[in-house]
């Protein structure tokens, strides 16, 4: 087996670089500590198994990763069709009813928050991007990292399974409140909720794996040069809500576990005494709202773990796209930074309503106040970060200017939501509806596309057709915004949500012609996303080869040895690096980008301002 | 430039779907006019930053669309700036925040001359009980609920002798004054919402929760389950009456209170034990009943 | 052990020098190995794990309609026909903790390349926290046959058999996977996987050192301290 490690053993040698400068520079000029690490052994699959099934590169392990979540993603999204149709237009699929309606309404909350949107962003995402972007040659751990994926899988597979069972998938809301979440009266109480219940705890612990592996490769595996204040905001993000993502996810665990044990062999940690149906049930002594703090000391934070990475590959995004640096990117990282420890000191904000001490009101309306302002810092920072730059209008850019404009939205409405009494007659109706899925399900999904048009050259080598693209853009910009925008009003007027029919209230049914609208609208929405897979079908077949670094971005993962990068990443030596990834439009500088990768000794002339 | 336009297009028009929307909040009908006021200022300065943000945004589309010849500006920071940003941006909030934070104090002090209304729910429907003559509510265990005793009181508390049930889903409120509504669950999470009264709070299994507000407009108003509850949450609604003080006890001395319950069903115990040496007065009792 | 030398590399003490190592290149954690630089992390998050779980039974325990039962007659042990309030637990307790010992022992032997001290120090340990795990089931099979359940429990509050069945049974799960991985380790160190530059061991690509033993006594430790926490909270209180 030892053939199969590729031994690059021996401390590397300072590079023979920082001795050369050019005319009128002095050698220390370009001087970087040498390795403190020996290079990383990896193991090379030779096998189709351990080459693209249980591979042990990060790359291919962050692309397997990111189909798995897409596909997830595409059940969510077809969950949320059949929703829209009976909410548009009741009875007219008959097959839809309550139960399942509310079956589709939980395993979609499920899918997309979990398995879609956190799986995406630190499995998909973090997994791609932070060793190429670091100067690592992969993850500390590829083994583990392995296994991480698989876990998920098994996770997924779980999840999927539980369509299939005897009651069908959990239908509890993805919050699976107790007691109802295990009580006869609510759909999938048998086995969906258990399936459902041992998949998060799966899902935990693929992710523990993961996430150790994503840390450690950011705190002590960076190339030379590689400061934490060099990185990329990319990686920043992604790294704060991995460890977001440490600390929360241990209260879903043990969340998990506790409803399991009252569930199967009746213990009463959540459940108090019970009547049902003239009888009083075997529990007795738990507490519901035990429940609600543990689910949302996680559930809170897990709402950065995804909006955190989508913060951060967006800075990245337009910053590249606007050729112009990151405004204040001090102010971004400490932003990110600051949000990612706030987030663990808010959760009882999605419980104003709940039962629990009033009192706690006051704590917890201040401080998801305070975190509208590091929040607010961000987006001043991209608008002027636009301002005075030279900004490319092409699928990228508008990826990033939706995001902006529904970020800011669902931002706003957060504000209503959060302080307290405003959020109490505004709490359980469509306007948080509205608002959640503006903030964190429209705004991550603008950067994801983004994202995905921005390094599908690098991942594949080709460029992504830009007509399609920004038909793709238009349908589900505007069709998204025409979907929540409006909807907010359905919460002004008072419609609860998770309400299966809605329309015999006298003062709602003047609401029926807008929901007629916004199903169809999400019908549109969906539709459009056949767009980008028939973009990517095409342009994996015929589409025109991509030149290196497109885009003419500074960070690492543009100068790889080979596009897209091999194995390893970076050929034969790391790289070494000099300077912060947004040195774009420095007066003097021969182009309007200068790479990471450049010594100081070679653009001597130019006046750059920080290193 | 395209995208300059539709993106102002975009913002015009929620502009213009704000100012004509048919689809606003229903007339109040209770003292919280203060949440609706906190929520228009959090509206206008919301809303002013949003389409402050997005308008600069359009500006920069317009302003700044790539062009060779053109270099951006190479400014990484601009510590005036960003510290006057912050200040800005915290002050509002702080504004935003102390409104909420003041009609929160009020929603939580309950006012002394409130009238006390428990509010029973369960899978899937609500039941209440007013005070008597006492003025207090007897206290009530799940396990004591019944046919005989539909609101689990203590048999031993002389408090819920005189007790007001209603064992309907619709209850009567007196205008102008004050209830505190408690809410208790005999299963799952519920919660009883009117959107007339802006006011709302879960009711939880095993403990009582509460919250109170003051009717001040005569009529009918429905209630809605605001808690998902299971698989019947759309169809659990109830109805609350806000009436003049005259027709309130009109309709309140209407109303069984738990000692008439308690005799009739000694009266319908000993006709029973009558009809159990008769099955033909037996059969009569089980017309009657049914 | 020492500190590391790393080129280039001037290691501050104090405040200072952990913001010199935080704002400079390659590693937060300057000669700390990856692999234990993991463990630390994982701990950390298991803290949360175990957080939880207490903060969650000081909940419960809070808020049970029904008295909860008394510690020191529960968990009271028979000994020569007097009954001694947490005798078992004493010597549970006491078990781990020399196991902890005996662990920071085979650490130290380990880096001093002493093969044998260290191989039976580590089986040492092995062997205690399997007489702790032996303890602890004979412990439960006590109350299972007092009729303690996960459900009831004729004592008073049935959460008082929840929360002792689910917490010391996710702490002893924690126990037993280490003397699993402790005789493991013990075959690796006696087979020599360690010495002459490393043996690939599985989960990893990393050849074997002994910082190996060191990472696998930062969890022993760990669950260790978690025990003292689960001690005060379940039977002191």
């Amino acid at each position: 087996m030892s053939d199969e490690y590729e031994n690059k053993s021996g401390y590397q040698a300072q590079s023979s670089e920082a001795l050369t400068g050019s005319a009128g520079s002095t050698p220390d000029m370009d001087y970087v500590r040498p390795a403190e690490l020996p290079e990383q052994d990896l193991y090379h699959g030779h096998t189709f198994l351990t080459k693209w099934v249980f591979c042990q590169d990060a790359k291919v392990i962050g692309v397997q990763y990111f189909l798995t979540a897409v596909f997830t993603g595409i059940v969510g999204l077809i969950l949320s069709w059949l929703m829209r149709l009976q909410l548009g237009f009741p009875g007219l699929a008959g097959f839809i009813t309550a139960e399942h309606y509310y079956q589709f309404v939980t395993m979609h909350g499920m899918i997309m928050v979990v398995y879609f949107l956190t799986a995406l962003f630190l499995g998909g995402f973090g997994n791609y991007l932070i060793p190429l972007m670091v100067g690592a040659r992969d993850m500390v751990f590829p083994y583990v990292n392995m296994l991480s994926f698989w876990m998920f899988f098994v996770a997924v597979a779980i999840l999927m399974a539980s369509f299939f069972v005897p009651g069908g998938p959990t239908g509890a809301g993805w919050t699976l409140y107790p007691p109802q979440t295990i009580l006869e009266g609510t759909p999938g109480s048998g086995m969906g909720i258990l399936l459902m219940l041992i998949s998060l705890a799966l899902f935990v612990i693929g992710f523990t794996m993961g996430g150790l592996n994503y840390m450690i490769t950011v705190l002590q595996a960076r190339t030379r040069g590689m400061t934490l204040m060099r990185m990329p905001l990319t990686v920043w993000g992604i790294f704060t809500a991995t460890v977001l993502a440490m600390l929360a996810f241990p209260a879903l665990l043990v969340s998990a576990i506790m409803m399991t044990l009252d569930k199967v062999i009746g213990t009463s940690f959540f459940m108090p005494t019970i009547l049902k149906a003239g009888e009083v049930l075997e529990y007795g002594g738990g507490s519901p709202i035990l429940f609600q703090h543990l689910f949302w000391f996680f559930g809170h934070p897990e709402v950065y773990i995804v909006a955190l990475p989508a913060f951060g590959i967006v800075s990245d995004l337009i910053s590249v796209h606007a050729r112009k640096n990151i405004f204040g990117y001090r102010m971004m990282v400490w932003a990110i930074v600051g949000i990612g420890a706030l987030s663990f000191f808010v959760w009882a904000h999605h419980m104003y309503v709940s039962g629990m001490n009033p009192w706690f009101g006051f704590f917890f309306a201040t401080t998801t106040l305070i975190i509208a302002v590091p929040t607010a810092m961000k987006v001043y920072n991209w608008i002027l970060t636009l301002w005075r730059g030279n900004i490319r209008i092409n699928t990228v850019m508008l990826w990033c200017l939706g995001f902006i404009v529904t970020f800011v939205n669902g931002g706003i409405t957060g504000i209503f939501l959060g302080n307290v009494s405003v959020d109490v007659p505004l709490s359980d109706t469509y306007f948080v509806v509205a608002h959640f899925h503006m903030v964190m399900g429209i705004a991550p999904v603008m950067v994801i596309m983004g994202a995905v048009y921005h390094w599908f050259p690098l991942i594949t080598g080709r460029l992504l057709n830009e007509t399609l693209g920004k038909w793709h853009f238009w349908a589900t910009f505007l069709g998204a915004y025409s979907i929540y925008f409006p909807m907010h009003y359905l919460g002004f007027i008072g419609v609860p949500r998770r309400y299966y029919e809605m329309y015999d209230s006298p003062y709602m049914t003047s609401a029926v012609g807008m929901n007629e609208f916004i199903s169809l609208a999400a019908f549109l929405v969906g539709a459009a996303q056949f767009i980008l897979i028939f973009n990517i079908i095409k342009t994996l077949k015929t589409g025109k080869p991509a030149p290196k670094n497109p885009w003419k971005a500074n960070s690492l993962e543009w100068h790889t040895s080979t596009q897209p990068p091999e194995h390893g990443n970076f050929g034969e030596r790391l790289p070494v690096v000099h300077r912060w990834p947004y040195d774009f439009s420095v007066p003097g500088a021969k182009d309007d980008f200068i790479p990471q990768t450049t010594p100081p000794s070679e653009v001597v002339h130019t006046k750059v301002e920080k290193t | 430039m395209h995208a300059g336009i539709i993106f102002f297009l975009v913002i015009l028009g929620s502009i213009l779907f704000h100012i004509f929307t048919p689809w606003y909040w229903t007339d109040i009908a209770s003292n919280w006019k203060g949440m609706d006021d906190t929520i228009t200022l959090t509206f206008w300065v919301g809303g002013g930053v949003f389409v402050a943000v997005c308008l600069f945004m359009i500006y920069c589309v317009f302003k700044y669309s790539y062009k060779e010849d053109r270099k951006a500006e190479y400014k990484p920071e601009d510590k005036k700036l960003e510290k006057i940003l912050t200040v800005a941006t915290t002050l509002g909030v702080a504004a935003l925040l102390a409104p909420g934070l003041i009609i929160w104090n009020q929603y939580v002090n309950v006012p002394k001359n409130s009238i006390e209304i428990d509010v029973m729910a369960w899978q899937w429907g609500w039941q209440y009980r007013l005070p008597g003559n006492d003025g207090k509510l007897g206290t009530t265990k799940v396990v004591n609920i019944n046919d005989d005793n539909p609101f689990g009181i203590n048999l031993d508390d002389p408090f819920g002798r005189d007790d007001v049930m209603v064992q309907s889903d619709i209850i009567n409120l007196e205008n102008n004054r004050p209830v505190k509504i408690l809410l208790r669950s005999v299963d799952v999470l519920h919660n009883w919402y009117v959107p007339q009264f802006r006011a709302k709070m879960d009711a939880v299994p095993g403990v009582v929760t509460y919250y109170w507000f003051e009717p001040n407009k005569v009529g009918e108003y429905e209630v809605l389950c605001a808690e998902y509850c299971g698989v019947g949450h759309y169809a659990m609604r109830g109805g609350v009456e806000v009436q003049d003080p005259n027709s309130y006890q009109e309709w309140l001395g209407e109303q069984e209170t738990f000692s008439d319950l308690l005799a009739k069903q000694n009266k319908e115990i000993e006709t029973k034990k009558v009809a159990k040496n008769n099955s033909n007065i037996e059969k009569v009792i089980y017309k009657e009943e049914k | 052990m020492s500190d590391p030398k790393i080129d280039g590399f001037e290691l501050k003490p104090g405040f200072r020098g952990m913001a010199s190592d935080t704002g400079s290149d390659q590693t937060m954690f300057k000669g700390v190995h990856w692999g234990k630089a993991m463990m630390w992390i994982f701990l950390l998050s298991d803290t949360f794990v175990f957080s939880c779980f207490l903060i969650a039974y000081m909940k419960g325990r809070g808020s049970t309609p029904v008295e909860w039962p008394n510690p020191s007659e529960v968990f009271a042990l028979e000994a020569f026909g007097v009954p001694v309030p947490l005798l078992l637990i004493a010597l549970m307790t006491f078990v781990l903790i020399t196991s902890s010992g005996t662990m920071a022992l085979a650490v130290k032997y380990g880096y001093e390349k002493n093969r044998k001290m260290c191989g039976w120090l580590v089986l040492a340990t092995a062997v205690g926290g399997l007489t702790f795990v032996g303890m602890q089931a004979y412990e439960w099979s006590k109350l299972i046959h007092e009729g303690v359940r996960p459900w009831e429990n004729p004592f008073g509050a049935a959460q008082f058999g929840s929360f002792f069945f689910m917490i010391t049974g996710f702490h002893g799960t924690h126990v037993s996977i280490g003397v699993i991985f402790l005789f493991i380790y013990a075959y690796k160190v006696f087979a020599g996987h360690y010495e002459n530059g490393g043996k690939r061991g599985w989960f990893t690509t990393m050849k074997g050192d002994y910082v190996e033993i060191e990472i696998l006594g930062l969890y022993w430790h760990f669950v260790d301290l978690v025990w003292v926490f689960i001690f005060a909270f379940f039977y002191l209180w």
